[in-house]
């Protein structure tokens, strides 16, 4: 540490080097940090998937429908705690910029099957009560301004039809971008082809014990019928729908990959152009009897210094901005967009690392050099 | 009087090392930028070159795909004799097609997607062009027999000749693997449609296919359909169909493009400047000669733009080349109108490249404008005290 201030003398000696290379690496962690929150929530279907919950669905495509009356059927499966209908409706309200999730379920038995929907008494009775209510979340409230009795028409192309709902409530919670509305009423209104049937279906197991049993039991149950099912743990249906995006995330990974080597070479050729223009310094300091280590130490100290300030100013703008401008509004499917405790400090010792590598090779060299040599030196 | 290009090429080799790595940063800049537009590009191209110039498809009114489509027989025999659809000899050039989807497990993984399988009849294949067997033979009318398309059958694991795949409770028979020519198709598994048609218990067809004698009956054909309150339907151009699917995917992909894109180039711009700002300190006598010589502000201006453009070019065209063996990589990624998959190339198409160049000319000529300016500012006497 006695060094430090030499350390610290020597990053300020060229201001404007030291303020292009700090900006470079912060715009750089910025966007890694961008990256990897968008990878943590493509994840997060299957990070936070509630082990009791399973869903069934058509085995063919979730572009099958299933007859309302296996729901009879699925209720006196042992270990079956509650069972509900849950369509995605495919709804557009007005224009379709305006993408959200829009789901038809059984509203008494949601706030069972969903228990991280928190909404008030008043409310949940309010949709239970309203044929034609719907709840929507928190989010789509500030997205849109709904508020509990105003009037949303959403027109779904794949059933060809507008329908028309009343905001019952307002919950938090879980996708706060979604809107649920009464299965019933979807039934009454649905074109022929869909009356008495379902999209999936949704239950919670008494213990994640019986998961496997439960969806054994119940594919075996329609194995034979004109539409065999397919169930399984919220999980798994979690994991089908990330396998669908392909490559996706290895596509994500590569371009962080690519940056990463970009920082690289940044921070590898200041660090080199700063080492080669002090060659004669460093002759003087060998010449008044420094050991080598120690002048490796000094340049060594200079690049993890850089990286730091960096590393600071980068994941502190990631953080402040994602917390308080909540991008999740605007990307469809996002339920948040926070990067993770776990990939802000991935990010500084990644930055770290970066300072570190960058400056082994020039230092390496110059500090290799004789006095002579390095006094001579023209750089 | 400007300097000699040759000045700067040899100053661009004496600090070779700086030269390459800032290069480098910005071709890792312009290979993602390329990497990303390429993706948007391939699915753009898949969705648009599958559309025929002259034929009009007919959808339920209010369906955004075939899949969610229906349309009776009794329409469809309506359709097809109306004027302006083409005739091959006394038949139309028509046809009556059933959507449906299998999920399949994707190659060397146990999870899988959605395969969109086909119904087609005889006059599928003269609607299309391009489609041509590429090993095995042609599904035989009547039997549950299926042709898979190169693509998918590369993809997914049970689609090859001779392997057997379950719709509802019926077992096909893979005879063939077929090409088209990169389009839509080829993210499809084809099947007869009336052997389809019982095996999902569906009367009616999810879309009809219909040749237009000539654009202006294309026009038509498909006002008549579309204005028709009894039909309930929507004709459109094939070519408009495809086109309107490919929004919201390949848009999201060059919205990020944009977004990473512009983030590296800035970390490259700020790096490209330290370089320049180091050489114009390191060579300021340098700069007060030529001053002395005779050469003007303008002239030094011009000479280290120049150079930083020059190292940016050199960037791109690594970055290009970074970038172009994706040419080769077919991927895929879901419809998510359909749930279903689309495999597509990467395409790097020659207007790519030119908005690569240019992208990294721009990095070069910013990140170098503020040293230049102070390089061309010196003044002769400090510059050579220096």
């Amino acid at each position: 540490m006695r060094f430090a201030k030499l350390i610290l003398k020597n990053v300020l000696r060229n201001k404007r080097r030291t303020l292009l290379t700090v900006s470079s690496l912060v715009v750089s962690l910025f966007l890694i940090i961008s990256l990897a929150t968008i990878l943590t929530e493509f994840e997060r279907g299957t990070d936070e998937a509630n082990p009791l919950r399973v869903v069934t669905r058509h085995s063919v495509s979730l572009g099958f429908l299933l007859p309302i009356s296996d729901l009879q059927r699925i209720q006196t499966v042992p270990g079956v705690k509650a069972v509900m209908p849950f369509t995605w409706f495919g709804g557009i309200y007005k224009d379709e910029k305006n993408f959200f999730a829009n789901f038809a379920a059984d509203p008494k038995k949601l706030r069972e099957i969903y228990p991280e929907m928190k909404m008030s008494d008043a409310h949940w009775q309010a949709f239970i009560a309203d044929r034609q209510g719907a709840v929507v979340g928190e989010k789509l409230v500030k997205l849109y301004g709904f508020t509990p009795g105003q009037r949303i028409t959403l027109k779904s192309p794949i059933y060809n039809q507008e329908i028309e709902f009343i905001v019952r409530g307002v919950y938090t919670g879980g996708d706060e971008k979604t809107l649920f509305f009464q299965h019933e009423y979807l039934n009454e209104l649905a074109p022929e082809w869909a009356r008495d049937h379902a999209g999936l279906f949704s239950m919670l197991a008494n213990s994640p014990d019986d998961v496997p049993r439960i969806a054994k039991a119940i594919d075996s149950m329609f194995a034979n019928t004109d539409a065999p099912t397919k169930t399984e743990s919220e999980r798994e249906f979690a994991m089908s729908f990330q396998t669908m995006m392909g490559g996706v995330k290895q596509f994500l990974y590569g371009i962080m990959g690519a940056i990463t080597f970009s920082l690289l070479l940044v921070m590898g050729n200041t660090m080199a152009m700063t080492v080669r223009e002090r060659t004669k310094e460093v002759g003087t300091l060998k010449a008044l009897g420094f050991k080598r280590h120690t002048i490796a130490g000094l340049f060594l100290g200079e690049a993890i210094l850089l990286a730091v300030i960096g590393a600071a100013i980068g994941i502190t703008a990631a953080a402040v901005v994602f917390r308080s401008v909540d991008m999740s509004l605007y990307i469809p499917n996002f339920v948040s967009f926070v990067p993770e405790t776990e990939t802000l400090i991935a990010a500084f010792v990644l930055s770290i690392f970066v300072g570190i590598v960058s400056v082994i090779y020039s230092t390496y060299r110059v500090t290799g050099l004789t006095i002579a040599e390095a006094l001579r030196s023209t750089e | 009087m400007a300097l000699p290009v040759k000045y700067n090429l040899r100053n661009l080799i004496v600090r070779k090392g700086s030269t390459l790595a800032t290069a480098f940063t910005i071709g890792l800049t312009v290979a993602v930028f390329l990497m990303v537009m390429a993706l948007a590009r391939g699915i753009d191209l898949t969705l648009s070159s599958s559309g025929e110039p002259l034929n009009v498809i007919v959808v339920r009114a209010g369906s955004t795909a075939e899949l969610n489509s229906s349309l009776s027989r009794e329409n469809f025999n309506d359709l097809i004799y109306l004027d302006g659809v083409e005739r091959e000899g006394e038949k139309p050039l028509a046809t009556g097609e059933i959507i449906t989807l299998i999920y399949k497990p994707r190659k060397g993984m146990s999870q899988g997607s959605n395969v969109t399988v086909r119904g087609v009849g005889p006059m599928s294949f003269k609607l299309r062009s391009g489609f041509q067997m590429a090993s095995g033979r042609q599904f035989q009318p009547g039997l549950t027999e299926a042709v898979v398309s190169k693509r998918i059958s590369e993809r997914f694991q049970g689609l090859d000749i001779g392997d057997k795949f379950r719709i509802q409770t019926t077992d096909y028979t893979v005879v063939g693997i077929f090409e088209s020519a990169g389009k839509a198709f080829e993210s499809e598994i084809w099947v007869d449609v009336n052997s389809l048609s019982s095996t999902t218990k569906r009367d009616s067809f999810s879309s009809a296919l219909l040749r237009a004698k000539d654009q202006n009956a294309l026009a038509a054909l498909s006002k008549r359909i579309t204005d028709d309150p009894k039909l309930r339907l929507k004709a459109l151009s094939e070519r408009t169909f495809y086109e309107d699917q490919q929004g919201t995917a390949s848009g999201a992909l060059k919205g990020l493009a944009v977004f990473i894109s512009f983030i590296m180039a800035v970390g490259a711009g700020f790096a490209g400047m330290n370089t320049m700002y180091a050489a114009v300190s390191r060579r300021t006598k340098e700069i007060g000669t030529l001053r002395v010589l005779g050469f003007g502000r303008f002239s030094i201006l011009a000479a280290f733009l120049l150079e930083s453009v020059a190292v940016a070019l050199i960037g791109a065209v690594i970055g290009i080349l970074l970038a172009m063996p994706l040419n080769f990589i077919s991927t895929g990624t879901s419809n998510w109108v359909t749930f279903s998959e689309i495999a597509f190339n990467f395409r790097v198409t020659p207007d790519l490249i030119i908005s690569a160049l240019l992208f990294g000319a721009i990095i070069g000529f910013v990140g170098s404008l503020l040293p230049s300016i102070r390089a061309s500012r010196l003044r002769i006497v400090e510059a050579l005290r220096a």
